[in-house]
């Protein structure tokens, strides 16, 4: 077990804007403290993920819109991973992910988790 | 202390430029080591934590590479080491007012005290002194930033 692996779980999407920053600002934190960091995107977190989605959510008002955080993840060298199943439940084509950001099955969720020091679940 | 657009730089400091940290000699080889002022304007300017990671301190800590973390409301990001050492302690009076790295970031607000396990091979990458300050503005000045 790698002790510089962690993993976020994000289940959370558009229909609750206020669990939609939290996990991209803890995800950009622990990159910044030098964890190799995945985001793993399942059920509505999935959404968050569809090219231009995340710029009409804001959790706070007036504050910065999801975008923002999915970014500042991204330049931190977040990994992001779209369940492939969650996909098909939204009838989303892999065209319709943002760049860079894999597709992959739900097994591979139970092998980084295995190879994960702290799972967390948003 | 010289004075760069709008921003205080003591001479006396060795600075990594493009990562916006210092590192001060103190007696007996230590140094210690801080965010600059230019860096307490680009994370907002009023810190939520600025946090060493405890598993750092008695460990060695590469140039460059991640001694605390930064978090505010418009950033959050790594504090990186200016030098490869051991970290010796962290400054904890930044944990009950991280705010003292922004308003002292050269006095009280200093991050962590370091040895150096490098030092001869990369003093060569730190600006010092008036040439220094000069390497500071000039990069200052390429990416606009002012302290207005």
């Amino acid at each position: 077990m790698a002790d510089d692996k962690v993993m976020i779980i994000m289940t959370s999407g558009p229909d609750t804007p206020r669990r939609c920053a939290t996990p991209f600002f803890f995800a950009s934190l622990a990159a910044a403290m030098e964890y190799e960091v995945t985001m793993f995107f399942t059920i509505d977190g999935t959404l968050l993920l569809k090219k231009g989605m995340a710029e009409t959510i804001f959790p706070k008002e007036g504050g910065k819109p999801v975008s923002a955080f999915i970014q500042d993840a991204l330049d931190a060298g977040v990994e992001f991973l779209a369940c492939t199943a969650s996909t098909e439940l939204h009838d989303m084509q892999p065209s319709d992910l943002l760049e860079g950001v894999k597709m992959v099955g739900g097994a591979s969720m139970w092998q980084i988790a295995e190879d994960c020091k702290t799972v967390l679940t948003f | 202390m010289s004075n760069v657009r709008g921003f205080n730089l003591p001479d006396d400091l060795y600075y990594l430029v493009e990562k916006h940290v210092w590192a001060k000699p103190l007696e007996g080889g230590v140094y210690r080591v801080g965010i600059t002022a230019v860096a307490a304007k680009l994370s907002g300017g009023k810190l939520a934590a600025l946090t060493v990671k405890a598993k750092n301190i008695g460990q060695e800590v590469k140039q460059a590479k991640s001694l605390a973390t930064l978090e505010s409301s418009k950033f959050v990001g790594p504090v990186p080491a200016p030098l490869s050492g051991v970290v010796l302690r962290a400054n904890e009076k930044l944990v009950t007012d991280p705010n003292l790295a922004i308003s002292d970031p050269y006095g009280e607000g200093w991050v962590a005290e370091m040895q150096p396990t490098d030092w001869e091979n990369e003093v060569g990458n730190l600006a010092f002194g008036a040439e220094g300050i000069a390497a500071y503005q000039a990069k200052l000045e390429a990416e606009n930033i002012t302290c207005s």
